[in-house]
Formats: structure tokens, sequence, C-alpha cells
């Protein structure tokens, strides 16, 4: 796109190049574009920036406090709960990841046959998927909840004694994250689902001319062929878990004697809880380095590949 | 420019018209009223069932109709989120001139200077004798700095519960002593029944108030430091821890929440249970079953349990400040049909109140008010008066962590241990 040369003694001050760029055709896109720059800077950026601002204070939700540098970054480190909780938050997220990529896989893999009803089993295993989390996991609570609770009961016909699930900080982890992969699945089920079916099927043909086994083909055709979304959807199940608030918040609160809260249940205790927003803002700071750091080691490999 | 532009004869005797119309009635004496009202932002927690809110706006809308030159909006405010709500509203200059509130709100708020004391109210309503119409123990709760930061309105408090029918099977009397109660669970401890069902969530860390409130203990001392420790604290924690032993505490507990927990009571899973006056008006037809146990004596003779006072304040950003002082005394006053038609599970702080038949019919409401209340403590107990740090304090969820983990059976020093070293923190000790 040619630019107008300037009339002849127009001085080229910055005005004159501001007005000339604005009137050039160069300008448009950026027109176009301010509205939601301005709404993005409003609203991710200067509260993020405050946030981080925030965490190097001490102060309440009311008032922000004084300036005390890098003190509560330290405080967090030496803190018994915030290392409980990057504990938690890592154990959920690889457990998650690992548990509802395997039944997504299997899932997809099954529903890419031509089993009978495929239709509506492809509809019903997205139930977990669309039911609000409040719905679902307060009736897991209920499945679970004490000796007389459904999961109780079936345990007594085989003779067992009752397990308190959400009594016992073993066992409430394995409860939240058996209910995340519960809810989870159905996204990486569908996500590869669509990425089989994309499948060029003269692969599958050279392999079986080949003399290839079923395992062989699933291991040498069809892993590779989901490896780029795989990456992708393990990438984002790994950042929805450690920000994961609903399940491990509505199914235990963080409890039993704070066996499963991560780092978001620790920042809203520490800020919304104690009044601490310094503190609270650190934890949230850390949680966002940490995702960060994962996004952009992914993201390489992923363009490596 | 033309005032009527090429408008016909009659449009503009009509415009005139009009304009004449719009000069009386702004010069008139009416207009002058409207002008004069002040108008007031109530915001008000939910303290009871839906009826609750309908009382209440009737009460506001008696108040409008016998106040001409104020007007009251009235705004019922969930308790989710509630602090947040009242932060984000006073951090925003969009605060309400008054509302109620939970017990240590005030106090907070006020800490931070988004509340206005009513020293002035206080001394109002002792000239016209008003002040002695509150229960005691009540008004001067809310003293802090000096200063009084709200005016009592309710009471909150925690009383044992029993099941008729499970002591009745068990024959056993009511318990009034903390052994008697311990061996009481013990004995209606079986059949996949327990003798008493506590919960995990905020509503279990009221069992260690409560116990260590009964046995003469405090979590502070007179100069507000943690004082977990004590020996009256400890022997009151090693009862709880006993009876855990004792397997008398329904090992669900961690895991439940107070709804659960209430639901587990009034199905007859256990014997015994602590929670709000309103206990026995929620249980539905298991209501006849429920029984209030009178107040226990602790290891020492002691009685006392916790309770709040809940109350309203007055916010600084207010700008009609009179008017909302007028409302205020007005509201604390003519409270009652919060009750009689609200079904508030409040108790109320006046005494006036506290004498109508509505509570005296109510058995177990009238015992609660004749028998628990005046040995009601708060946390703050054995500091004088209430604190901001309170709010925190029970906001965090140490002393939640801490019931979870005595539910559990660990042992006492390690669980004790863990809840000092997160109350300092909390405390900044």
């Amino acid at each position: 796109m040619s630019v107008r040369p300037l009339p002849a003694g127009e001085t080229t001050t910055w005005r004159a190049s501001a007005r000339e760029w604005l009137r050039s055709g160069n300008s448009l896109p950026f027109c176009l574009l301010a509205p939601s720059i301005f709404l993005m800077l409003a609203v991710i950026a200067y509260p993020m920036l405050t946030g981080f601002y925030y965490g190097f204070t001490t102060g309440s939700l009311l008032k922000t406090g004084k300036f005390v540098g890098f003190d509560n970054y330290i405080r967090l480190l030496q803190s018994a709960d915030f290392l409980h909780a990057l504990w938690f938050s890592l154990i959920f997220a690889v457990f998650n990841v690992i548990g509802c990529y395997v039944l997504g896989l299997g899932l997809a893999l099954l529903m890419n046959q031509d089993v009978p009803f495929r239709g509506f089993f492809r509809v019903a295993l997205l139930l977990p998927w669309i039911v609000p989390s409040i719905v679902s996991i307060v009736s897991w609570r209920w499945m679970m909840a004490d000796q007389h609770a459904l999961f109780n009961q079936i345990i007594g016909l085989f003779g067992g004694s009752p397990i308190y699930f959400l009594s016992d900080e073993h066992w409430a982890i394995a409860a939240v994250i058996a209910i995340k992969i519960w809810r989870s699945f159905p996204f990486m089920m569908l996500s590869l689902l669509a990425a089989l079916q994309g499948i060029d099927r003269s692969l599958y043909e050279a392999a079986s001319l080949d003399g290839a086994s079923r395992w062989n083909q699933f291991r040498y055709v069809t892993l590779p062929q989901l490896s780029n979304i795989s990456i992708v959807l393990c990438l984002l199940m790994t950042i929805w878990t450690v920000n994961d608030f609903d399940t491990p918040w509505l199914l235990t609160q963080g409890g039993p004697a704070n066996a499963t809260e991560n780092l978001v249940l620790l920042a809203y205790r520490y800020t919304f809880g104690r009044n601490d927003v310094g503190l609270g803002s650190a934890v949230s700071f850390i949680t966002l380095a940490i995702l960060m750091v994962l996004v952009v080691i992914l993201l390489r490999r992923q363009r490596e590949r | 420019m033309k005032l009527f532009g090429n408008a016909p004869r009659r449009g503009r005797a009509r415009v005139f018209v009009r304009l004449a119309t719009a000069a009386f009635i702004s010069l008139s004496p009416l207009a002058a009223q409207a002008q004069e009202t002040v108008k007031l932002n109530f915001w008000d927690m939910i303290w009871g069932p839906p009826e609750y809110i309908d009382s209440a706006k009737e009460l506001v809308a008696q108040f409008n109709k016998e106040n001409p030159g104020i007007q009251v909006e009235y705004r019922s405010v969930p308790w989710n989120n509630w602090y947040q709500t009242f932060v984000t509203a006073i951090s925003s200059g969009t605060a309400p001139d008054l509302s109620t509130g939970a017990g240590y709100q005030a106090v907070q708020l006020y800490d931070q200077g988004a509340i206005r004391p009513i020293d002035d109210v206080i001394e109002e309503l002792k000239a016209d004798g008003e002040l002695a119409d509150f229960l005691p123990n009540t008004v001067d709760t809310l003293r802090y700095d000096d200063h009084y930061v709200a005016l009592p309105w309710g009471i909150d408090i925690r009383v044992w519960f029993y099941r008729k029918d499970l002591l009745e099977q068990a024959g056993l009397k009511v318990p009034t002593t903390w052994e008697e109660l311990r061996a009481a669970a013990k004995a209606t401890t079986k059949d996949g029944r327990y003798g008493i069902v506590a919960s995990g969530d905020t509503g279990g860390s009221h069992f260690l108030y409560s116990a260590l409130l009964n046995n003469g203990g405090g979590l502070f001392t007179a100069d507000r430091k943690l004082d977990l420790r004590n020996e009256r604290n400890k022997e009151a924690f090693d009862a709880l821890a006993g009876m855990v032993a004792d397997g008398s505490v329904s090992p669900a507990s961690t895991g439940y929440n107070s709804d659960d927990r209430r639901a587990a009571f009034n199905r007859g899973q256990a014997a015994f249970t602590l929670d709000g006056p309103g206990l026995i008006a929620q249980a539905g037809d298991q209501a006849a079953n429920i029984g209030v146990v009178p107040p226990l004596a602790g290891m020492h003779g002691d009685k006392g349990t916790i309770f709040w006072v809940n109350n309203i304040m007055v916010y600084e950003q207010t700008k009609h400040p009179e008017e909302t002082k007028t409302f205020l005394k007005w509201w604390s006053k003519n409270q009652l049909p919060l009750w009689t038609k609200g079904q508030s599970g409040q108790l109320p702080t006046r005494a006036s109140i506290a004498a109508n038949d509505y509570f005296k019919n109510d058995q177990a409401r009238a015992f609660v008010l004749e028998q628990y209340v005046p040995i009601g403590k708060t946390t703050a107990t054995h500091a004088s008066g209430i604190f901001p740090a309170l709010n925190d304090l029970e906001g965090e969820g140490a002393m939640q962590a801490f019931a979870q983990e005595l539910w559990q059976g660990k042992p006492i020093d390690q669980v004790v241990d863990t809840a000092e070293a997160r109350l300092k923190s909390i405390l900044k000790e």
C-alpha cells in the first residue's frame, strides 16, 4: 500500500506523521482492533498487573498495605500449606491428565467402531461434561458421604466394611481425582474421536497389506497420527486441572485437613478467608508462572514436531 | 431559533398549558417534599426462610409510611460470598447506608475505616431507658477501640440437642455434665448408629469452641494473644478426643458438612449433635423426637457455649447519618415481625421481644433463651469485646481443619501443634 508523500514545506513532526498514518489505509486494521485491545487491557492486563503488585504488599481486600518486596513469596516457600497445595496440584493434574486421556482414547476407539447404539452412546458419554458441576459433584457426594450412601451399600453387599471416602485423606484425594477424570474424559473422547475420523484410511490398508497386527496398526499408525492433537489436549487439560476450583471445593472444600487443597483453593482461602490479599496474589502468580512454563515447554515441543 | 417553529395555534396553546402545569408542580409543596425525601439503602442478610425477606420488606414499607421524609430501599443479601459483596461495594463507593451482618463484620470493616461508630445512638438509647432492654452481654460485645461499632439485633448460639427416642431406647437420662455426655454417647453407639454426629465444615469448629468455652477455657488471653494451649482448653480437647477414641463420634463427621450432619441426626443416625436454636423447627416430622440438652457442666463445673451477636452497622459512606440512625433505632425497636412472620432462626437481643408469646410458646427457643444465652461467650474469650482478627480466624478455616483432624482420631498433641502454627500465622503473632 503506497503512502501519500508529505506536501512541500510541512515539517515531519510526530503529529504530522501520525496524521499521515491515520489517513493512510495502514491504520485501518489497528483502528478496528483498538476496541478489543482496550477491552483486553482493561479486563486482563490491568487486573493482572495490579494483582502482581499486590503480591509484593501486605494489606486486605479494602486497604493496600505497605510494600514488602518478596516477603510474601518467601513466606509461601516456607509454608507447609503451600508446599502441600503445590504437591496436590501436581498429582491432581498428572493423574487426571493420564486418567482422562486413557479413558477418553479407549472410548474414542470404541465409538469409532461400528458398535450397536453408537449414536446413543456418543451422546450419553458426553453427559458428565454437560451436567453442571454443582449437580454432578453434589450427587457424587451423596453417593459416598457416609455408611448409608450408595457406594457403601454396594460394598456391604459383598461383605465389606464401609469406607468413609470424604473423611480419610487418601480416599478423599482418590475421590477428587476420580470425579475430575469422570468430568473430563468426554472432552478428550470427543476431540480424539474427531481426530481418529480424520486419519487417512489408506494408511491402515497399507499397514494391513504389510501384515501389521491390530496392535501394531494402533502403535505405528493411530498413535503417531494422534500425537499433535494429544499434546494440545494434554496441555489444555493440565491448565484446566491446575485451575480447577469446582471439583475439590464442592466435594471436600479442600479437606480433610487440607489434603485436597490445590493452589487455586489456597489462593482463595488466603485472599477471602484470611483477608490477606498479598499472600493470595503471590499464590496466584506462582500458579500462573508454573502454567506459563508448562505452556512454553509444550508449545516448543509441538513446534519441534 | 424559533421556540415553536411553525406549529399551529392550537399546538402552541397545548405547549403553554404543559409548561404551566410543569411549573406549578415543580413549585408546589408536594414537589418540595419529594425533593427533600432522603433515600437510604439497607442491605439485610438472609436470616431465615423465604418468609423472612417478605416480612423484612413489609417492615421497611411500614417505616417508609410512618416516615415520609425517609425512603428506605431494602436489599436482601445472600450469605454466599457475603464478604466480597460488602468489600466490593465499599471499594467502589457504593456501600449501603446501613446493613445487618455477621458477628465480626462490623469490627473488621470499622478497622478498615468503612464503619461509622454509633456511640451517639447508644447514648440516646441510654437516655431513653431503651438500652436496658438489650440482653446482658450483647451491646458491650460490639465495643471495640472505645467505640460501639454496631447495634445488636440477633443472637446465634450453639446448643446440644439429643434424640429422645434413642435415649429412651438406651434407658438413659439427658446428660447434665460432660462426663455424662461421654457415657451417653458411648451407650448409644450401636447398630450402625453413633452417639455424636459432627461435621468437618465451619459448623465442625463450633464443637471445639463450645467445648473449650464450656470448660472455662478461651482462645485468647486478656491482651488478645493466642492461648490455645491453656489447661482448660487442653482438657476440653482431650474430652472430645476421648469421645472419638471411644468410637462414639460418627466416622463420617470429617467429610460431612452441616447439612449432612443435620440430616443424619434427623434420620436418627446419632443421639447428640450441636447446632443452632432453629434445628428443631427445621426437623419436620422428627421435631417431636428432638430435645435440647441443658447447659452441660464442664470438668470444673463451668458452663458456657459459643455465641455470636449479629448486628446492624452504619457505613462511613452514608450521606445521611442522622436519617440512617433514625431508621436504625426504629428497626431495632420494631423488628418483632422478623420472627413472628419471618420465622428468623436468630434469637432476639431485646428482652421485650424475647418476652413475646411467640418465644414463650416455643419451648425449645424459650429454653435456649433462658438457659443458654446468659452463658454465651464469643470467640474472643478471654479478651474483652471483639476485635478484627476474629473474622479472619473464623473465615480462614484453621479451626475447621483442627476439627477434621480431631474427628479423624489423630493424636491430639499433633493436631493442636498444627492448629496453633496456623492460628499464629493468621494472627501474625
